[in-house]
């Protein structure tokens, strides 16, 4: 493959960073929409170097695709360490490539080309290796290890950290830390829309933002993991506070039994990723709620600047965690969530969820039945749903406008059982309702699984697929 | 000896054969023993000699230490039990070991003689007719040595001798500079230039020109270590000092080329204090010696790394390569037989490894040697607090970190996991290595007939797949995680001990309003064992079979034989034979249940269910 050098670059030794001053692009080959055989003048390998300490920041819209080959060094991203001479690629993703030593990499991204690359130190993984080693020595001290809960404001870096304890617990020991997702607008190992616990037991994969594949039927190129997963189907918290707190107390209980069953887990403990403390109540009775249902003992504030928050915080969890209570500045590296990056992940997770990646295809199943085949629920949402109704769950009425394009979930409860039952019952997976036609009163439905429809309740979320 | 002597003694045995590396705690530890267990002391005695005597030469010297440490410390009865045999063990074992080895026993010894003579009047550690026979017998082998020496220096030659009187005038001048008013350096120097004439005129013969080139080394080296000693009296004196640094500036400004290299280079071995030791002693007398002479600068510099890694390597810190690897590569391909020269030619378009290899090597060393006494839970300040997660924690950054990375050394290529050196990691390693290689050809397999768009003639096994549902809260909760990251387990049986599949879902009438919850657990139970039993059943692969595959008549997918290594047969898994028709034994059964009949096939529950009891 030919190499050509576009860049000049030189190097700031004092500040630890390198600065760009020139990137031309060659002109005239600056067309995405050349068919794919055409590599572009811009789509040629560019090296970088990047010294030890600091951090590539990098955003992929989902238009374009980065490829990363590091030569030499060690670089890892959130926490988990890059293959020498392996291709990554990106696609719609924010990230940062962190460089333990100096590393040497070539990318590849026509996008990426004539903008500034952003290179600076990375100013709190010091406070990261820290907080690593000192729970590192309560699983080594103990059959109970931490339960870690990362309390912060959106845009500080809650899930980079979270990520990276994870990919850092997995390392040196054959520890499995199990990650907690409270937050049910991010989807990790799973749609968006949930809650879900996942025992890290394996390397994570660097190129996915769900961190990796929950269990397929065929072999993945890495160890896929087996996620439990309880469904909200509801976007904000505020839409229905109780049922959140429902639903995250069914997780905790999965959780715990797991825990119970499972000593190397428990040893490892767990990393628990919250919302974003604007989206729980002012009193901090959320934090204190999940404290208490999944037993944590640390409990790690980021980015969090008013001090008075932080001081009614910590009178909150202080009885419950001692002083394992500490208070980090937002984390380098975190990636500001705008909405419509959200939006696009989430999007990103259901694709995953029933087609898998480039590198894991995978094949799910249309079936097509009839209106009478299907018993389709929602979540009450309170901000609409004014008037008083006993039950969490509504029914829903089979017409297009309630379901075409709609993510639904397949509860393991009965298609007969009451909405009590259902509610309670486990996740058995989720359906996407493609086409819903009226006029002959059938319905097609995309099966992450091959095989007939289950004969099983659906609750419908509050995300809608176009494929 | 009584038990809890047997036992003191077994421990000390055992610690003593950790002593596989210099390691000041362990011989504390076994100095301790032997002060605390006077009565043993015999037993300790044969130990130690026993282990002197059988142990790999590179540990002796280790083995020895414990020996001079105990002595020391605890003196009798030790020194006398040891003193008996003390000569033979030293002469044997000093003819075993390498040089720079001996060169710490010779300076062992001296401590043994000095500590008589320093306290007047105080007894020898050891018994002096011990000593003695050591001395002579050192006495001995160094003269020896020296021979060896004369007889591997080059012939000499009128240009060669001519470059050594050059030197030694370089390094007259060079002191004479420090001492203006020495008489005898004049003179010296007056000698030099005429010995220098005398040798280009007349023609010597080769005897006597051998006698000169042994005296001119005599008295090259006795010059450089006076010259040495006055440079290190000078670094003790911080104006010295000072004036050392600027010396270094200038002869950075200079010559840019070697300073720098050496600054790259040698940090490497984690020993900066020495390197600037160097090239503070080098770029001082370079600055005089002048552009002329640049070939004794070299000699100089070339000398200095030699000594540095020699020290190295007699600290242990180095690794000697064995045949086929970097370092023994490079010197065939007919570099210079030391590394640091190697590196310093590698700009020169050498044919080396690369660069960040060699510096991945020696970090990977560095991380060893940082982490090998490492214990998280005895290391202090990493107490869980706002201090020490603020705070900079010098062993979390100079040593704990490492343990995340390079103290596992051997990284996989595929997806970066990290594997270290012990049998077990390289164990695990392999099986690692051999489940990306099962993995990737399942994957090729797919994207093959992918590509052949929708025709299902490809022989590969298929790797086309699904999302899996996801578990009920009771199956995961007693989940092992061994199922789904376990590189040894067949791939047939990869994780589908809880899969949750269509053909048992139906099964699961926990939630279900009508049935029972007791009755549904009991079905989930005998499905689920249903479900693994089918997996296993296999039929093998009849002679007359095309290509060593069939259809599913329910999936249509096609099934290809494996090689079963239990049976020795190719076999189809998940597969059974219903009226010599194939069948996948799960898509059997499935239909079966539902009645669901498309291909009016003869579709018999209990006949499957007799098929699986057998």
């Amino acid at each position: 493959m030919k190499t050509l050098w576009l860049t000049t670059y030189t190097f700031n030794w004092s500040r630890g960073s390198v600065h760009w001053l020139a990137m031309e692009s060659l002109p005239g080959i600056n067309d995405l929409n050349q068919p794919l055989t055409g590599v572009g003048g811009d789509d040629e390998y560019h090296r970088l170097s990047i010294l030890q300490g600091s951090e590539w920041n990098i955003e992929i819209s989902s238009e374009t695709r980065l490829t990363i080959r590091v030569i030499s060094g060690i670089a890892e991203i959130f926490g988990t360490e890059l293959a020498i001479g392996k291709e990554y690629n990106f696609r719609n993703y924010k990230f940062g490539v962190y460089a333990v030593e100096d590393v040497e990499l070539e990318w590849r991204c026509p996008e990426l080309t004539g903008e500034t690359l952003s290179i600076s130190p990375n100013s709190t993984a010091k406070l990261v290796y820290n907080l690593h080693f000192a729970l590192e020595k309560m699983r080594s001290s103990s059959f109970d290890g931490p339960r870690v809960m990362i309390v912060g404001e959106t845009n500080s870096g809650r899930t980079t950290l979270s990520r990276t304890l994870c990919s850092y617990g997995i390392k040196f020991k054959s520890y499995q830390p199990m990650y907690v997702n409270l937050d049910p607008q991010q989807a990790i190992f799973s749609p968006p829309g949930c809650v879900t616990a996942i025992p890290i037991s394996d390397i994570l994969d660097v190129q996915c933002s769900t961190w990796g594949q929950s269990m397929t039927s065929g072999a993945t190129a890495l160890h896929s993991k087996q996620p439990v997963v309880k469904n909200y189907g509801l976007e904000r918290l505020s839409e229905n506070k109780q049922l959140y707190l429902d639903v995250v107390e069914q997780l905790a209980t999965s959780v715990n039994g797991r825990l119970m069953n499972d000593s190397l887990v428990r040893r490892s403990g767990l990393v628990i990723d919250i919302p974003a403390i604007s989206e729980l109540d002012e009193d901090n009775n959320d934090l204190e709620y999940f404290a208490k249902q999944f037993k944590v003992n640390v409990a790690v504030l980021v980015g969090i600047s008013d001090n008075q928050k932080i001081d009614a915080i910590a009178k909150k969890l202080v009885p419950l965690v001692g002083n394992h209570i500490v208070n980090l500045p937002r984390i380098s590296g975190s990636v500001k969530p705008e909405d419509a990056f959200k939006r696009s992940l989430q999007r990103g997770a259901i694709r995953e969820y029933f087609y898998g990646t480039p590198d894991t295809v995978l094949s799910p199943y249309a079936v097509g039945v009839g209106f009478e085949d299907v018993t389709v629920y929602r979540p009450k949402n309170v901000l609409e749903d004014t008037q008083e109704v006993p039950t969490q769950l509504l029914p829903v009425q089979v017409n297009p406008s309630n379901l075409q394009h709609a993510l639904v979930a397949i509860s393991y409860a009965d298609r007969k059982a009451a909405p009590e039952v259902i509610q309670k019952a486990p996740i058995l997976g989720f359906a996407l309702i493609t086409e819903v036609n009226d006029k002959r009163n059938k319905l097609r439905i995309l099966l992450p699984v091959p095989g007939a429809l289950p004969n099983k309740s659906m609750i419908l979320t509050s995300y809608r697929y176009l494929e | 000896m009584d038990k809890e002597g047997e036992i003191i003694v077994k421990d000390f045995i055992s610690i003593l054969e950790e002593l596989t590396f210099n390691s000041r705690p362990i011989i504390t530890t076994l100095t301790k023993i032997a002060e605390e267990n006077i009565p043993y002391a015999q037993h300790f005695a044969d130990a130690l000699e026993a282990r002197i005597d059988r142990c790999p030469p590179k540990q002796k010297l280790y083995a020895l230490y414990a020996l001079d440490s105990i002595c020391k410390n605890a003196g009798s009865p030790y020194t006398i039990y040891f003193s008996r045999n003390l000569f033979n063990l030293y002469k044997k074992t000093y003819l075993l070991v390498d040089n720079a080895t001996r060169t710490k026993m010779i300076h062992l010894f001296k401590t043994w003689m000095d500590s008589g003579d320093s306290l007047a009047g105080a007894p020898l550690l050891f018994e002096r007719s011990a000593l003695e026979k050591i001395e002579q017998f050192l006495i001995k082998a160094s003269a020896l040595h020296q021979k060896n020496l004369q007889s591997m220096l080059p012939t000499p030659t009128v240009p060669l001798l001519s470059r050594e009187i050059d030197k030694l005038t370089a390094l007259t001048t060079e002191r004479l500079k420090n001492q203006p008013m020495d008489e005898k350096l004049k003179m010296k120097l007056v000698v030099l230039t005429q010995l220098k004439e005398e040798l280009h005129r007349e023609k010597l013969a080769p005897g006597a020109l051998k006698q000169l080139q042994l005296q001119l080394r005599q008295i090259f080296a006795q010059d450089q270590q006076v010259l040495q000693d006055i440079q290190r009296q000078q670094q003790h004196e911080m104006a010295m000092l000072q004036q050392k640094q600027q010396h270094q500036q200038q002869l950075q400004n200079e010559n840019q080329s070697v300073p720098s290299k050496n600054a790259s280079f040698i940090p490497l071995f984690g020993d900066s204090s020495a390197s600037s030791g160097i090239s503070g002693l080098f770029g001082s007398s370079m600055n005089t010696v002048g552009p002329n002479l640049t070939g004794l600068d070299k000699n100089y510099q070339l000398s200095k790394i030699q000594n540095l890694y020699d020290s190295l390597q007699a600290e242990g810190l180095l690794y000697n390569p064995p045949k086929e690897s970097i370092v023994s590569l490079y010197s065939k391909l007919g570099g210079h037989n030391h590394l640091s020269s190697g590196a310093m030619d590698y700009q020169q378009g050498v044919n080396l490894p690369p660069l960040p290899l060699l510096q991945g090597i020696l970090s990977d060393c560095k991380a060893h040697f940082a982490t090998v006494n490492i214990d998280i839970l005895n290391t202090p300040n990493l107490q869980l607090s706002q201090q020490t997660i603020q705070d900079d924690n010098p062993v979390v950054g100079s040593s704990l970190i490492h343990l995340l990375y390079r103290a596992k050394p051997n990284k996989c290529n595929i997806c970066g996991k990290r594997f270290g050196n012990s049998i077990g990691e390289k164990k695990s390693q392999a099986d690692h290595l051999d489940w990306h290689f099962r993995i990737n050809k399942r994957i090729k397999g797919s994207e093959m007939t992918a590509n052949a768009s929708g025709s299902v003639t490809g022989t590969t096994q298929k790797n086309i797949q699904s999302r899996n549902w996801y578990l009920q809260d009771s199956q995961w909760i007693s989940f092992k995680e061994e199922e789904s990251v376990s590189t040894t387990f067949s791939l047939s049986t990869d994780g589908t001990a809880h899969k949750v599949t269509t053909a048992n879902l139906e099964d699961q009438t926990q939630y279900s309003s009508t049935a029972a919850a007791d009755k549904g657990d009991q079905e989930t139970a005998k499905f689920t064992i249903d479900e693994s039993i089918l997996l296993k059943k296999h039929v093998i692969v009849p002679e007359s079979a095309v290509d060593m595959s069939f259809q599913c008549p329910i999936c249509k997918e096609n099934v290809t034989g494996l090689y079963d290594e239990e049976l020795g047969e190719w076999v189809w898994k998940n597969a059974m034979e219903v009226n010599n028709k194939y069948f996948h034994a799960t898509c059997y059964y499935e239909a079966a249940r539902n009645n669901d009949n498309p291909l009016g096939l003869q579709l018999d529950l209990e006949k499957l269910k007799h098929l699986v009891s057998e």
